[in-house]
């Protein structure tokens, strides 16, 4: 359907948000601001110890402590293996945790559970639970996790779905099409690089938190933050052994995810803790533990060998993948899958492709989802190595890409080879506006006059760089959202959705996808999300999964409701319903002009004639996944003295089908790339030599601040995608994939210097530019 | 965290009495109560010497400018008689973020004795006077005489510094300053460089330099200083010296960069000095 049909227009206007006036005055609940009477404080016991198996805790001491009401341990609780990624089902990472295990794999692994009356009470009991370890020798590295005889991380014997848990591998991916090796070998010219991301945090503001408590029918109800409240529910069910009837899960205003809340980690002790003392039980992690217990980019180590004609196309092409899940492998197959599936089929004409990877354990923090989801990792390798490909050829990078990225019609067959950590979907791409991109970026940025140029400015030197990159809409055969809307007495709207708004702004999107449909305005459409007892079914906020299929749901929905509308009206206007239309609010009679308002409508449907609720139910399976692209450019300034690299301008130009709402959208963007900076300039977790983290915290990780935000020119290039809610693609994800090989890219013409250890720090740059003269 | 109980003095007297009886002095609190958090400090209670008159206000003097020690950044930097001193309005500028400077005060800076003071830089450039208060009697010392060491002061228990005199340097110095590090704001130095150079017929006639973050103490090179002089501000005569700088510094390494890395900026920074020649 073009937009261009539809008047009044919703979609693609910049509404003021839904949730946007109460949240500027303060007003909405986030998860702890709501006070239940009677609540008890959680608080749990991290391990001091890499690697250690727990001979005997005793809890004697601590259980005297005045206030304590629970303390949980693992000769206390079930022993239920599982995964804390909260994910569709079959849930494709592996059962390698419980709750409560006998062994701790990282310093700061769960090992007991407290709840006491005050904070200062759990804190004593804490310190007052007496664990007996037996240290065992931490693997602080993928290499030496699969170094021959390295000591076994998850050896206990019930753990399901580990690739191969005697060598410390949590997953394994291999696709082979084609003969890359022979066809990179017989290649006129090749080029690789070799790329390295390390721990990094999402640093949302609202850290995890949790408040568990019995509603009047004494069920559990769980407020938490969190990214899916659905897999929240089934998950807790299974770990703590309750009907998942028995279980309602809220999700209120959220403070931040990018993934560290696609995971279940809190939840089910504090439920655990609830369910024991029958109070309410609070917990938040402070920031520490947020660093250290909670999730964080999945470090790796990417190499890519390209191999192509003396004219630049890609023939060969094989990405080798080495990363590190941590202690635990929360989407370590998914995350791994992804650095292939989300990157190789943007250039798509090469016969020859090799994928082969490998997540590993080791003692150091866990691993899980965050924005670009290995896809970021993905195109740090891709993009630089096609950077060197562009020098030895003697081609102008952006020029390399426009030879060699997929064009609308086309597929790759990576689509069908590489999903959500099994097979993937055949796809063809049917809106690509990448072309668009590259050359509205290159103007803007000045890529034909400045590039190459080295201007010096004392001892700063200017260059530029690029990149591409994609992601998809959701992920294949696994998403699904379904949508509540339902019209009141009064001709208003209520949207019920399970689709999670984390401060993303979906919940105004997905009201203008209604009210695009309904001919009404936005604020006709009020919407209710997230809530287990209330809404419909969602998979959740993640893989760039919301604006494309809780959208499409929204629009299904919208387009039945719409129908029986113009059903009543037809009825009372004695006409055809195919002779009517629905716009601003007003259904009208193109024979007879005849008019009801929508008032009338729902007045007549719900008191009147032949009543009945109108409201219908829809839901959207993830048939496929049309990709977001993007071109990247910027300009940076190295000083050769000192190694600092600022970034003086970043221009992303973006194609995510028609913009619901361009100003959110563009927000996407500016937020991603600005989370793409940190990681190429600045953020990178440290740990000792015990596998301690050193800088678990904002004094020592630093973030990029406002005074470090360069001037980010996010455009918005339309395209319009024919299986999207009115055209539209996700934006959320792909905007972090470009800032890590641009700025590397643009180093290099700076100064020369290619950067491929990430951050780019001024001491990393100023040792990788060697002596001076 | 459990806070020590905080006590308002009734006068400069008062203060100085608590202070001898252990209470710790506090100011804005942007070091002290991250120290107090982290269990480094257990003082039995605090002394808010912050509006005690002695230690406020900022005024010329003769040859010179006097700070009170509880005169905020944010005050300095806006004072009409800081004008005249341009390299200290430059380095208190980068400290921190604007809310830190509103809280955090010289005096504070100056007993945190950290190698990465940014106050301490100008102070050691300028060869700032340190005075102090104590149960018998006023003293005043060079700031380099006061720092002895990271945290570490010349301060006797029971004593409080009322406020700095700084001289005024003599005409036509050219103030430089800069910090390096992974960002711009809420930095700590991984190594900074300050400096006040005289030029005469294109040749360097006096230099001053003061480095951070790249020793136990902010350090002035003196050799370097008076290598300096006679040499026209070059990229090619300043990377003569550049080792010489490199060696005059003792570095540590730490979470934000390496010993090695420090030393090298340490001497690279100096060619930077080449940016005045123009300025
Ligand atoms: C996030 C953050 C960023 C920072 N960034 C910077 C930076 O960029 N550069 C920088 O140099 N510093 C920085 N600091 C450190 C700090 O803000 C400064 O050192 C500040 O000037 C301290 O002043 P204050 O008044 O807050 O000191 P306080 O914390 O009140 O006191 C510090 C110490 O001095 C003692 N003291 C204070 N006044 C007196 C007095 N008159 N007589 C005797 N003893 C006294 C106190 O007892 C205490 O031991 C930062 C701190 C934080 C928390």
């Amino acid at each position: 359907m073009a937009v261009e049909t539809q008047q009044g227009g919703a979609v693609g206007q910049s509404v003021r948000k839904v949730d946007g006036p109460s949240l500027v005055a303060g007003k909405p609940l986030f998860t702890l601001d709501l006070d239940i009477p009677g609540s008890l404080v959680g608080a749990i016991l991290p391990s001091p110890h890499a690697h250690a198996r727990i001979v005997s805790v005793d809890t004697s001491a601590a259980e005297q402590v005045p206030g304590v009401r629970a303390i949980l341990h693992h000769g206390n609780v079930p022993r239920v293996p599982y995964t804390t990624a909260g994910q569709g089902w079959p849930e494709p990472s592996p059962y390698d945790t419980v709750l409560f295990d006998t062994k701790v794999r990282f310093v700061g692994d769960r090992v007991a559970a407290v709840a006491a009356e005050t904070e200062d009470a759990a804190a004593e009991a804490l310190a007052r639970i007496r664990v007996e370890y037996e240290l065992l020798p931490p693997i602080l590295s993928p290499e030496e996790a699969l170094a021959p005889g390295a000591p076994i991380i998850h050896d206990e014997p019930d753990a399901e779905g580990i690739y191969d848990a005697s060598h410390n591998i949590a997953a394994a991916v291999d696709i082979p099409i084609g003969d890359a090796a022979a066809a990179l070998a017989a290649a006129p010219v090749t080029a690789e690089a070799t790329c390295e991301i390390p721990y990094s945090q999402h640093a949302t503001i609202e850290p995890h938190c949790v408040i568990a408590y019995f509603d009047d029918a004494g069920r559990l109800v769980v407020r938490t933050s969190t990214q899916v409240p659905f897999h929240v529910r089934r998950i807790v069910a299974r770990v703590v052994g309750l009907d998942p009837a028995r279980i309602r899960v809220v999700k209120p205003r959220i403070g931040g995810g990018f993934g560290s809340k696609q995971e279940v980690l809190l939840e089910p002790v504090a439920a655990l803790l609830a369910l024991r003392t029958g109070r309410p039980v609070r917990m938040a992690y402070t920031r520490q533990e947020v660093f250290v217990a909670s999730r964080t980019r999945h470090p790796m180590k990417v190499t890519v060998r390209l191999g192509a004609t003396k004219d630049g196309a890609l023939h060969a092409l094989e990405m080798d993948v080495l990363s590190n899940t941590g202690a635990y492998g929360a989407h370590a197959l998914t995350v791994l899958s992804n650095v292939g599936s989300k990157t190789l089929p943007l250039y798509n004409k090469a016969p020859h492709v090799h994928f082969h990877g490998r997540a590993v354990y080791t003692n150091l923090p866990v691993a899980g989802a965050y924005r670009g989801y290995g896809a970021t990792q993905g195109y740090f390798a891709l993009e630089v190595a096609m950077d060197k490909l562009a020098e030895k050829l003697g081609l102008d990078p952006v020029e390399l890409r426009r030879r060699n990225y997929i064009r609308v019609g086309e597929t790759s067959p990576i689509f069908e080879k590489i999903g959500e950590g099994r097979e993937g979907t055949a796809q063809i791409v049917r809106s690509c506006a990448l072309e668009e991109c590259l050359r509205i970026g290159a103007e803007r940025i000045g890529w034909r006059e400045k590039r190459g140029q080295r201007r010096e400015e004392g001892p700063w030197v200017h260059g530029l760089g690029m990149a591409c990159a994609m992601q998809g809409s959701g992920i294949t055969g696994v998403d699904m959202a379904a949508a509540t809307l339902v019209m009141q007495d009064d001709g208003s709207f209520r949207l019920l959705v399970g689709a999670t708004d984390l401060g993303t702004g979906s919940d105004t999107i997905l009201a203008q996808i209604a009210a695009q449909e309904l001919g009404v305005p936005v604020d006709r459409v009020l919407v209710y999300s997230s809530d287990t007892d209330f809404t419909p079914f969602d998979t959740g906020a993640y893989a760039s999964s919301t604006t494309y299929v809780s959208g499409n749901a929204v629009l299904r929905a919208a387009s039945d409701v719409r129908a029986q509308i113009l059903d009543v009206a037809a009825a009372a206007l004695g006409e055809r319903a195919s002779a009517l239309e629905l716009a601003a609010g007003v259904v009208r009679s193109r024979k007879s002009g005849k008019s009801l308002t929508l008032s009338e409508i729902g007045h007549r449907a719900t008191y009147v004639t032949d009543q009945r609720q109108i409201a219908a139910t829809a839901s959207f399976a993830c048939p496929e996944s049309p990709p977001p692209f993007a071109a990247f450019f910027c300009e940076v300034a190295v000083d050769r003295e000192t190694g600092v690299v600022r970034v003086e301008r970043f221009v992303v130009a973006a194609d995510c089908g028609v913009a619901i709402h361009p100003q959110a959208a563009e927000g996407q963007l500016e937020g991603a790339v600005l989370q793409g900076i940190g990681h190429a300039l600045c953020e990178e977790m440290l740990f000792s030599p015990r596998g301690r983290c050193l800088n678990a915290g904002f004094f020592d990780y630093k973030i990029p601040s406002s005074l470090d935000a360069p001037a980010i020119e996010a455009i918005l290039v339309p395209s319009e995608e024919p299986t999207g809610p009115w055209g539209a693609k996700s934006i959320s994800e792909v905007g972090i994939n470009g800032p890590l090989p641009a700025i590397s890219n643009a180093i290099y013409d700076a100064v020369g210097a290619r950067m491929v250890r990430a951050p780019f720090t001024p001491e990393r740059v100023r040792f990788a530019l060697g002596v001076i003269p | 965290m459990d806070l020590p109980e905080i006590v308002r003095p009734r006068d400069l007297a008062d203060a100085v009495r608590l202070t001898g009886e252990g209470g710790k002095p506090l100011v804005g609190g942007t070091d002290l109560f991250v120290r107090l958090r982290k269990g480094a400090e257990r003082p039995p209670f605090l002394v808010y010497v912050g509006e005690l008159p002695e230690l406020r206000g900022i005024h010329e003097t003769e040859g010179g400018v006097e700070i009170g020690a509880a005169a905020t950044h944010v005050e300095i930097l806006s004072a009409p008689a800081t004008a005249q001193l341009p390299i200290l309005r430059l380095a208190l500028a980068t400290i921190g973020s604007p809310a830190l400077r509103h809280m955090g005060t010289l005096g504070g800076n100056v007993v945190n004795a950290s190698p990465a003071g940014d106050g301490l830089v100008p102070l050691y450039l300028l060869g700032a006077q340190v005075n102090v208060v104590g149960p018998a009697r006023e003293r005043s010392l060079p700031v380099e005489e006061f720092v002895l060491g990271p945290g570490r002061t010349a301060l006797q228990p029971g004593e409080l510094i009322r406020s700095l005199t700084i001289p005024l340097p003599r005409d036509g110095a050219h103030p430089y300053f800069r910090k390096v590090g992974r960002r711009q704001a809420l930095l700590i130095a991984v190594a900074s460089l300050g400096a006040l150079v005289w030029v005469e017929d294109g040749a360097v006639r006096e230099a001053r330099l003061a480095l951070g973050s790249v020793a136990p103490t902010v350090l002035r090179p003196r050799e370097v200083e008076r290598a300096l002089v006679g040499r026209p501000l070059t990229v090619e005569a300043l990377a003569e010296l550049r080792d010489a700088l490199s060696s005059a510094v003792r570095p540590i390494s730490d979470l934000r960069a390496s010993a090695d890395y420090r030393r090298r900026v340490s001497g690279n920074l100096l060619l930077d000095l080449s940016s005045l020649a123009s300025g």
